[in-house]
């Protein structure tokens, strides 16, 4: 076995046809949306105080998982579609809570709408106070609690699945 | 890439290299590690590429709207795809070397999965090696918990290992050109299919592209091995 340019001359890639393929999967992937929900079908986030979320942690009887995003944060993008299937699936056993950092209102409702993620119940903190309170960094961090409102785990920045999928377990084993 | 991540990448890359170079001048020809070296980066990183812009159409994110988005490689990979890209690109970057593309397939294929290896011990950089609840006293609780569960990325690791060092003793006997290469796709596919069950997951379950993976790896070897030795030691 030899080296490429040892064989047969040197390699012409077939750039007209790389780039039509290109151009193909460009205008493929254009026409992929997903499907347009109407933010106004989305009501109005309720603002919500570092001591309106510390209560209503310790008076839940189910396990609680926090998200911190924004309608501004790309890396928010990429774990809606994750917590939303994690709500479909474990929505019944715990209890999700989206809280809108530094955002606005209509910015907040199209990202709701376009994710789906009118599941489960969202705050509005237009000044990141409750993270700040909780003690998490930047956006998105999501925290993991216990029933009674103990933290059980805080994870800074995008989340992945089987991370996600590890903590409900853990929170749902405690009981 | 968040830089867990990017630890575990490095672990992959460097487990790869190190096969790399070791067989060089022994079960493969001295002067086409650095081809083989360029294919197999070439190919994992289309792999990347086209496994998170599958997840991104998926989860409805349009990538030419938000191309930055395809760096966040935590968001999601989809395997299928990308399993699909990077042995398309591996196969399309060796097609030229002598010898024919089953024999450069073979020649990269101990240390494909050595990448696999390293990637998915890794997992000790990223914190995330544990699966499913275990009774078993080798079963590990993560920080803070006291509940045992299995290391099923180190299992991954360790049998990806082994098949490693059976492939590499196996390439001296020669076999048939593409034996080697579709036995290396058998036992990723198969190695991942047998510890999927001790993973967690919210809703992917690639197990079809798996099995898909394994067969497709069986017939390619069987194919391959009725057409006899290989004539160049590749």
């Amino acid at each position: 076995m030899t080296l490429p340019q040892d064989r047969a001359g040197p390699y012409t890639p077939p750039v007209s046809r790389i780039t039509g393929l290109v151009v193909a999967l460009a205008v493929a992937i254009s026409a992929c949306r997903s499907p347009s929900a109407d933010p106004s079908a989305v009501p109005e986030l309720p603002a919500a105080s570092p001591a309106d979320v510390t209560g209503l942690l310790a008076g839940s009887a189910r396990p609680v998982v926090v998200n911190v995003w924004a309608s501004w944060c790309a890396p928010c993008r990429s774990e809606a579609a994750l917590l939303r299937q994690a709500e479909a699936k474990w929505g019944d056993r715990v209890r999700f809570l989206g809280i809108d950092v530094r955002d606005d209102q209509a910015g907040a409702r199209s990202f709701i709408a376009e994710f789906g993620l009118d599941g489960f119940e969202h705050l509005f903190d237009p000044e990141g106070r409750i993270p700040a309170a909780l003690g998490g960094v930047g956006v998105p961090h999501t925290y993991f609690f216990a029933p009674g409102g103990e933290l059980v785990r805080l994870h800074n920045g995008v989340i992945d699945e089987r991370t996600l999928a590890l903590q409900i377990d853990e929170l749902l084993r405690r009981g | 890439m968040e830089l867990s991540l990017l630890g575990a990448a490095l672990v992959a890359v460097g487990a790869m290299y190190g096969v790399l170079r070791w067989e060089a001048g022994r079960t493969n020809a001295a002067d086409c590690t650095r081809a083989l070296w360029d294919a197999l980066l070439g190919g994992a990183i289309a792999g990347l590429a086209a496994g998170r812009i599958a997840t991104l159409i998926g989860d409805g994110i349009n990538p030419l709207a938000h191309p930055m988005d395809t760096l966040i490689v935590r968001g999601g990979v989809d395997t299928g795809f990308a399993s699909l890209a990077a042995l398309g690109t591996l196969a399309l970057m060796l097609r030229r070397l002598d010898g024919g593309a089953w024999s450069a397939l073979d020649a990269a294929a101990p240390a494909a999965l050595a990448g696999l290896a390293g990637w998915h011990g890794g997992c000790v950089v990223r914190d995330a090696c544990l699966g499913t609840v275990t009774d078993l006293p080798w079963g590990v609780a993560q920080a803070g918990s006291g509940i045992a569960r299995h290391p099923v990325e180190i299992y991954t690791a360790v049998v990806l290992v082994v098949a490693v060092i059976g492939l590499v003793v196996w390439k001296r006997r020669r076999p048939g050109a593409g034996v080697v290469a579709g036995v290396a796709l058998a036992a990723a596919a198969g190695i991942r299919l047998a510890t999927e069950p001790m993973r967690l997951a919210v809703g992917s379950r690639p197990s079809a592209w798996y099995a898909a993976g394994l067969a497709a790896g069986v017939a390619v070897a069987a194919w391959r091995l009725r057409r006899g030795p290989a004539s160049s030691p590749g």
